[in-house]
Formats: C-alpha cells, structure tokens, sequence
C-alpha cells in the first residue's frame, strides 16, 4: 500500500500527469521570463532567434526555444561579471556557492548559486535520498574530499535536510574510512561506482574486512558514472558490501535530475523541478516513445543565479517501456545515461559505446573490477586493445576468461579485441570518476 | 494524493512567513545579523512555494 511517508512531497510526486505538464509549462515560461529579464547572454540568444518569453504559450512551443551547449559556457566565462560572464542572473554579491564541472570532456564550467539556489540544489537531493529510504534514524558517510566539484556537497546538505547524521569521510584515505565507517556503525554511503568496488577491494586485501558482513552499511547511492545501471556492476557492488545500491544523475550545471527508488525499476525523472526532452540525435525530432535511445536535453525551472535553459546534455538517454509500482508519476528512464553523444564512438566503422564493454567485464566473476580501453589506429585499421586484471587464485583460467571475454564482446559490440591481462592491482584506480576509455587515434 | 492535503490553507500560511519575514527586514535598520539570516528564511521559503504553493492553483 502507498503512503504519504513513502515520498518527500507526496503531492508533487504523485501528481496526475497533465497537471505535471501544467505545472512544467508556467514553470519554463517563469525560468524563461526571468533569463530573458535579467541575463544579457540569454537576452541576445533569443533575441538573435526572435523569441520573446511571451511568444512560449504551449508545451510544442518549448522546442521553439534556441538550446545551450557547454560550448557556450565555456565561451562565456572568464569575462565580466567575472568568473561567470554575462550569462549571471544576479549580482555578484547574491552568488554565495562557486562549483565547476568536472571537466572530464574539456575545460571545467563554472557554475554560480545564490543562497536560494543552494537550498534548491539541496531540495533536488533530498527527493532522491528520500526515495532511496534516507531517514533521520540514518547515519550517512561521505567517503569523499570535498572541493570544486558540486555533487557530495549537495549530498551532504539534503541528508541534513532529511534529519540525517552526516560524516565527512574527507581527507582520510581509503583505509581510514573504511575502519570509520565500522567504528560509527553507518548505515549509508555515497560514491561513485569505482570507488565503491575499489573500497569494498582495499577493505578486504589490506584491512581483513568484508563490508558486506563486517560493517553496517544497508544503502549506497552511486553518482558520476554509469555503473549504477549497469546489472552487472551493479551486482558487484551490491554483493560486496551487502547493501542496496541505488543509482542517480545529475550535473553542475543543471541539479540532481533523476534518481531509482527503492523499487529500483528504472531512474525516475524530477519532472517537477525539471523538464527533460528526448530528440533524436541526427533529425532533432522529439522522442516520445520508450525504447528508442536520443539526446536529452533539459531544463531547471527554480536555479536563479544562472539558469539552465535547453541544456543540450549530450547524454544519450531512453524512456522506459516500464511502470514503477512506488505510485510517483515521475516518468522513467531505462539503464540510466547510456552514453554521450561525443562518446559513442566509431570503431572500425561500428558504434561502440564504452558502457557495453563494462558490462562484459563486470560479468565475468574470474575477472577484477578494474579494466582499460586503449583504441589506436595503424595507417587505415582502428584497433582496440581491453586491459584486464584476474583477481588473485583465477590464473589457471586465463584461455577460459579469454574465451568468455572476446565472446561476449563480439556479441555485445560487434568487434574484435586484444586482450592484455595484466597482474593484479595494476591497472589505475581512480577515487571519483574514472578514465577507462582512452582513444587515442587523434593523437597519433 | 493531492486532494488529502489543504494545499489552500499550506499556501496562505508560506505567503504569510514570506510577508513576515520581508517586513522584519525592512525594519531591521541593516543590522547583518537580522537581514542576512532572513534572506536565509526566505530561501526556505522559497522552497515551501516550489513544493506546496506553485501547485495550489493547478491541483
């Protein structure tokens, strides 16, 4: 049976479709008013396509509005009102909260909040924790340094605002806050899927501890990376520290846009404090049916200082032909982010999405959670070259996991690989987002 | 679920904390510790608007 304790705002989230898309229309064309009014970038952006805020009177007029690429962000910034650009909203002495992107597809993008727009990007997050089963009995690690880069910061603030006790694993390293987290008994964590494989291995290897037995941790919630939707690493995760895991999305320069509850069925969308749209890549045509993969791209309606307007993401997502049984009208999304438009790469003339070569590997039990993409080109031939790692006691079945791997590979991504098995602990780890997929064809 | 709540009386008591709060800063004299933690009052204000009173005239 449903219950109004199940969900953070139990009206929002269960709101009858058409009145969401009421509410999603005012709500463009109040975020839309307000850029128009108050940012000079945003002023000419429409004014060069002959839009005015007034001319948005219906839900097929949003796709009249011109979109925005972090291109442009980063174009903008750097110049008056510095470091923003013309894109701020606000006065400078408004903006309470520097963040910047991670800058894992080029330079970092600054991202400017005022005071308001921080207890929205906390508000945004505790939508999530509390679908995750977040409550005020939970104590919450961040095993995490916080710096410039937004994601656990708003964590930390929507877990206080939920009721929760929140420790910051901060400078401590992996092995310190591992025996923390056993000392306080926590009972949930955040990180990205790596770290939470790389913890669960350190904690075993130098600790003696096994997570899923020897410390209390019940729910993890998984950021930055697509692991989180991908079964197989998923099922690592879960199986290495006894615990749940839940996915979620989000980017500095839009919030914390979709989440799983604890039905874990898909990601649901925050069509409340979001309008998420799916074209098609090549045709820019509106993608409404489940099933069929496009670009997303998305608005903010309540972040003031600088507002996210047709955000062209480049993150290629899919509706979900699924219903959740939780009751949140909130739409769904099948597999989470399943790649990025500029990442889905041609390999010997076949789309190849890095997401798929995971999946493989993290399924294959013989094999560590680390591994490495290298594509290389040779005159006119592309080659790709997979670096994996046998977890210690699995080397006598090198030809079996040899076989399962090029396999499964070829069923999944239609190509051919080089296989390297490297020893064990070898291969980088990484602490936040990881580089696993290096191609390396332009640069030599 | 909507219909269970009094969205209607919920909206009326946020716009009453909003006017409160802003007058309490017009009267502050610019005292920082007034003004500043009221700004802070209006953002969670800003916050039961988004969740209860941007609705109440949809529902």
């Amino acid at each position: 049976m449903k219950t109004a304790e199940q969900y953070w705002n139990p009206i929002l989230e269960t709101l009858p479709r058409e009145q969401l898309q009421k509410l999603q229309l005012r709500k463009f064309q109040n975020v839309l008013k307000w850029a128009y009014e108050n940012s000079k970038f945003y002023h000419k952006l429409y004014s060069d396509a002959g839009i005015e805020p007034g001319d948005i009177r219906t839900f097929d007029d949003i796709r009249k509005v011109p979109k925005v690429e972090k291109s442009m962000l980063r174009g903008i910034q750097g110049r008056e009102p510095y470091p923003y650009g013309d894109i701020l909203c606000v006065p400078l002495e408004q903006v309470t909260e520097y963040h910047q992107t991670s800058g894992t597809t080029g330079q970092p993008v600054f991202q400017a909040d005022t005071w308001q727009d921080w207890e929205w990007c906390a508000e945004s997050w505790a939508y999530i924790l509390y679908a995750q089963g977040y409550r005020n009995h939970d104590r919450v690690f961040l095993p995490f340094g916080y710096h410039t880069a937004i994601a656990f910061w708003q964590a930390h603030y929507a877990s206080e605002k939920i009721g929760c006790e929140v420790i910051s694993g901060g400078v401590l390293n992996t092995e310190a806050r591992i025996l923390k987290m056993q000392e306080l008994r926590a009972t949930a964590m955040m990180a990205t899927p790596t770290y939470v494989l790389g913890m669960a291995d350190v904690a075993k290897r130098k600790l003696g501890i096994d997570p899923a037995k020897d410390l209390q941790i019940k729910k993890i919630t998984v950021a930055g990376e697509p692991g989180g939707s991908i079964p197989a690493t998923k099922k690592r995760m879960e199986e290495a520290w006894g615990a749940k895991v839940y996915d979620h999305i989000g980017a500095t320069e839009i919030g914390a846009w979709s989440f799983e509850c604890t039905y874990q069925s898909g990601l649901h969308v925050n069509d409340a404090l979001f309008i998420v749209e799916i074209e098609d890549p090549d045709t820019g045509e509106l993608i409404t049916e489940p099933g069929r993969k496009g670009k997303m791209v998305i608005t903010a309606f309540d972040r003031i200082a600088q507002p996210c307007i047709r955000f062209d993401s480049k993150d290629i997502i899919g509706w979900s032909p699924d219903e959740c049984e939780c009751g949140r009208t909130f739409r769904l999304i099948k597999g989470g982010v399943l790649g990025r438009a500029d990442d889905i790469t041609k390999v010997k003339g076949v789309l190849l999405a890095p997401t798929s070569i995971e999946e493989v590997v993290r399924s294959i039990p013989e094999l560590g959670d680390e591994y490495e993409v290298l594509v290389t080109k040779k005159g006119d031939i592309d080659n790709i070259t997979l670096k994996v790692e046998l977890i210690p006691g699995q080397e006598s079945n090198i030809d079996l996991v040899k076989t399962k791997l090029v396999d499964q590979l070829s069923l999944k991504t239609n190509l051919g690989y080089n296989i390297e098995f490297h020893k064990y602990n070898t291969l980088p780890r990484y602490d936040v987002k990881s580089k696993r997929f290096k191609d390396l064809r332009h640069k030599e | 679920m909507g219909q269970e709540y009094n969205i209607k009386g919920m909206t009326e008591k946020i716009q009453a904390i909003k006017e409160a709060a802003t007058e309490l800063k017009h009267i502050s004299g610019g005292i920082q510790a007034v003004d500043r933690n009221v700004d802070r009052i209006l953002a969670s204000v800003k916050m039961l608007e988004i969740n209860i009173s941007d609705i109440a005239n949809i529902i």
